[in-house]
């Protein structure tokens, strides 16, 4: 069943947290002695939700590496710019951010359900963040729209290039967020391979983090007028 | 001991059908040879097109292949064609994804990467920019110009996963007691190269996701407007390609320090092992990894933030050279300080290892010369800095991979490269390589003193002109000469003499306490453990001249 969450899976996520991850190799080796059998099964289940929060650690730089390669063309092209051609913004941009601090809010109370162990409370916030992603994506795509419809294309100037790649790479890592969300509602947790507890934190970090950037890249465009 | 049940990704069984054991594998050993073979298609392309371009820059009235109709263009698409390929699928992919991808694993002690089928995934990428390299290569040129972005961006992706592949397998995979300083040398380099490429490599995605849409969808994130508007009128006329300026020098910061880190760690790693001494210094020379990434890094950042995106030549070149001194000359002390004094073996790969040092040397040398804003001003764009960077980058890094080569053949294949004509072919490509880029320099100053002097034009050219003939002819047999290398591997891949024991060499490191080639789970039921540093060459008191970290303090054999 999707949602419920076993006891032991709990201790793994404290014992992570509280930086006991058994990844780490012990020190030394002077002392012989192996650690017993039960500390290597330990050991080796607990390799998977280190190296899966490692991972998204690593991936946010890069991924943030991404939209400042981004940011720092466009602030470097706005100031050595004679000709800019501000665009309006659509007033529903400010509707979706709305929306999308919302999803922050409802992801971080299902995750509380899940602490809880309240697994179907857990599922309906869950759904519920999962609902505003793809909310926030629609509105998006209205945004271009009614840019569109203004006569505002992605080749019109150098401004508008930059609305269209700045919203269009956003959103693209944004659906990497909704598949996760999903992934994380639909995808039955045995005990192989990642737990629910790991798989809805590691959602939690990337979804906040492309909350975060949008802030970053609305706050850029408004200044950038 | 129980079976190894429980990491979700490890293949149960091993694989039987070809492609399924090499194409379709997730094994990393799989996955790092699919790289090398890739390389090693790629650097005889590589080879053929520079043979094209040295025949056609002294005879251009010979018919060559490729060179036919629009020549002009058609040049300027072989030389582009060249470099992507000996950059990206020989340079970058070779040390770190081939060699990294098979033994970063078994030198820590994991038995897989972190996320094989992400692995699998980026090998296929890589792959895929391979053909479309070749493609943009065949086709029109606008068409060729956009399919060769478009690949670009699919490697920059494909290295990008690798990065975080790889870091996230150093960090969280490493075998019990394999701590931080008992990590070898190798693994360090492939590790802070890890780190770089997922830093810089999204970067660059970013700069090549702009250049596409530029062309795809008529964008205007590279205007060449603004960048002509400050060049001289004639300047605009005969160079207007500004968007592969405007990319290259995205690459170009970042690359040499992507290609040169795995191979500083390979050839720190050589050294150790067969002057049978620790690294000199080790600490030491980790932190100059360290800071070879970061002022790799630094000069990238200062390149993007602080001179925008218009490059600005002088702070750059100079910061790189004040910067990268100090790290690129600690190691230099560490290398030579482990040879010092040292029963050292010169088998082909140690040759190779120290062949890399003398061409680093003389590469080095030369860039204090181009460090010199005034002097790279006179010297940039001619053959003096096409000789510079081959050598200290292109060739000192393909002398790094096939040192590493000969020290893993016997692990990789279970057969040993024939060492004779292992030395043959190092002397003639030492020879060789000297040859071909150590006039280029010369004549890249000698051409660039007529501007001003003036009067002896006519004396220089009757000088230049031989030179040319001299360089390509050396580059034909330099090329010739790597005949006996493809010999001798296509030889001793099927022929070779066998190698019966674990660790022909008598290393320390964990790939050698598992029998060659390594079975598909790597150490068989039992995980390794890791009791001691990665260089315990000539330890005293102890009967072996090598104690392998693998071995318990009790099982060390003490001298009599």
């Amino acid at each position: 069943m999707p949602g419920t969450t076993s006891v032991p899976e709990i201790e793994l996520i404290i014992e992570d947290i509280g930086g006991g991850g058994g990844g780490k190799p012990p020190a030394g080796g002077d002392d012989g002695d192996d650690g017993g059998d039960d500390e290597k099964r330990r050991r080796k289940e607990s390799h998977s939700p280190r190296r899966y929060s490692t991972v998204i650690a690593i991936a946010l730089v890069s991924i943030l590496m991404f939209f400042m390669a981004l940011a720092s063309a466009f602030i470097v092209l706005r100031r050595g710019s004679d000709v800019w051609v501000t665009v309006h913004l659509p007033p529903i941009l400010l509707a979706n951010t709305l929306i999308l601090l919302a999803s922050s809010f409802t992801l971080e109370a299902a995750r509380r359900r899940l602490s809880l162990a309240d697994p179907s409370g857990f599922r309906k916030l869950w759904l519920l963040t999962t609902g505003l992603g793809i909310l926030f994506v629609a509105g998006q795509l209205i945004a271009w729209r009614q840019l569109v419809a203004q006569g505002v294309y992605i080749a019109s100037n150098q401004a508008s290039s930059f609305f269209y790649i700045f919203t269009g790479a956003h959103a693209v890592h944004l659906l990497g967020g909704i598949g996760s969300l999903l992934y994380v509602s639909f995808r039955k947790f045995d005990q192989k391979g990642i737990s629910l507890s790991t798989a809805s934190e590691i959602t939690s970090y990337y979804w906040h983090f492309m909350d975060g950037l949008w802030v970053f890249l609305l706050a850029l465009l408004y200044l950038g007028k | 001991m129980t079976t190894n049940d429980n990491s979700a990704n490890h293949p149960e069984a091993p694989p039987v059908g070809f492609l399924a054991r090499t194409l379709f594998s997730t094994d990393h050993k799989a996955i790092g040879l699919n790289y090398l073979w890739l390389a090693l298609f790629s650097v005889f392309l590589g080879l053929a097109m520079s043979l094209l371009m040295r025949i056609h820059l002294v005879w251009p009235g010979i018919r060559l292949p490729f060179l036919s109709g629009s020549t002009l263009e058609r040049y300027a698409a072989l030389t582009t064609f060249h470099g992507s390929l000996m950059v990206f699928l020989v340079l970058t992919a070779a040390p770190q994804a081939g060699f990294g991808n098979h033994f970063l694993p078994l030198q820590i002690g994991a038995r897989e990467m972190a996320f094989p089928k992400l692995n699998r995934l980026s090998f296929w990428a890589t792959a895929a920019s391979l053909v479309g390299l070749t493609m943009a290569f065949l086709v029109a040129p606008q068409t060729g110009i956009t399919l060769w972005i478009a690949s670009v961006t699919l490697f920059c992706a494909a290295s990008l996963c690798n990065g975080i592949n790889f870091s996230v397998t150093t960090i969280d995979l490493r075998a019990r007691g394999m701590t931080l300083p008992r990590l070898p040398l190798t693994v360090w380099a492939w590790f802070i190269n890890a780190i770089l490429s997922t830093l810089i490599f999204s970067t660059l995605l970013a700069a090549s996701v702009c250049l596409l849409s530029d062309r795809l969808l008529s964008t205007h994130f590279f205007p060449p407007l603004n960048f002509l508007a400050g060049q001289p009128a004639n300047f605009v006329a005969t160079f207007l390609p500004v968007l592969w300026q405007r990319l290259f020098w995205f690459f170009a910061q970042a690359e040499v320090y992507i290609a040169m880190l795995p191979c500083f760690g390979l050839v720190t790693h050589l050294i150790s092992t067969f002057s049978r001494k620790p690294v000199w210094i080790e600490r030491l020379a980790v932190l100059a990894l360290c800071g070879v990434g970061v002022f790799g890094f630094c000069v990238w950042g200062q390149h993007m933030f602080v001179s925008g995106m218009n490059p600005f030549l002088p702070l750059v070149f100079s910061l790189l050279a004040s910067s990268l001194g100090l790290p690129a000359a600690i190691l230099l002390i560490s290398w030579l300080g482990t040879l010092w004094n040292a029963r050292i073996q010169l088998n082909t790969s140690m040759l190779f290892a120290i062949g890399f040092i003398s061409l680093f040397m003389a590469g080095g040398i030369s860039g204090i010369f181009l460090a010199r804003h005034d002097l790279a001003a006179a010297a940039a764009s001619d053959e003096f800095i096409t000789g510079h960077f081959h050598l200290v980058m292109g060739v000192a890094a393909t002398f790094a991979i096939l040192g590493a080569l000969f020290f893993w053949f016997p692990k990789l294949f279970g057969r040993r490269l024939n060492e004779s004509l292992g030395k043959l072919h190092f002397w003639l490509t030492f020879a060789g390589v000297y040859l071909v880029f150590m006039p280029m320099h010369w004549l890249g100053l000698l051409t660039r003193a007529n501007l001003y002097s003036g009067s002896r034009i006519a004396a220089i050219s009757a000088i230049v002109a031989p030179v040319r003939v001299f360089i390509t002819v050396a580059a034909i047999l330099l090329v010739i000469a790597q005949g006996i290398f493809l010999v001798n591997f296509l030889w001793s891949l099927f022929r070779g003499e066998k190698v019966e024991e674990r660790n022909p060499w008598r290393a320390t490191t964990l790939e050698w306490s598992v029998s060659s080639p390594p079975p598909a789970d790597d150490f068989g039921a039992t995980d390794p453990v890791v009791y001691r540093g990665a260089y315990e060459f000539s330890v005293p008191g102890v009967a072996e001249d090598f104690v392998p970290q693998h071995l318990a303090p009790e099982q060390v054999v003490k001298a009599r």
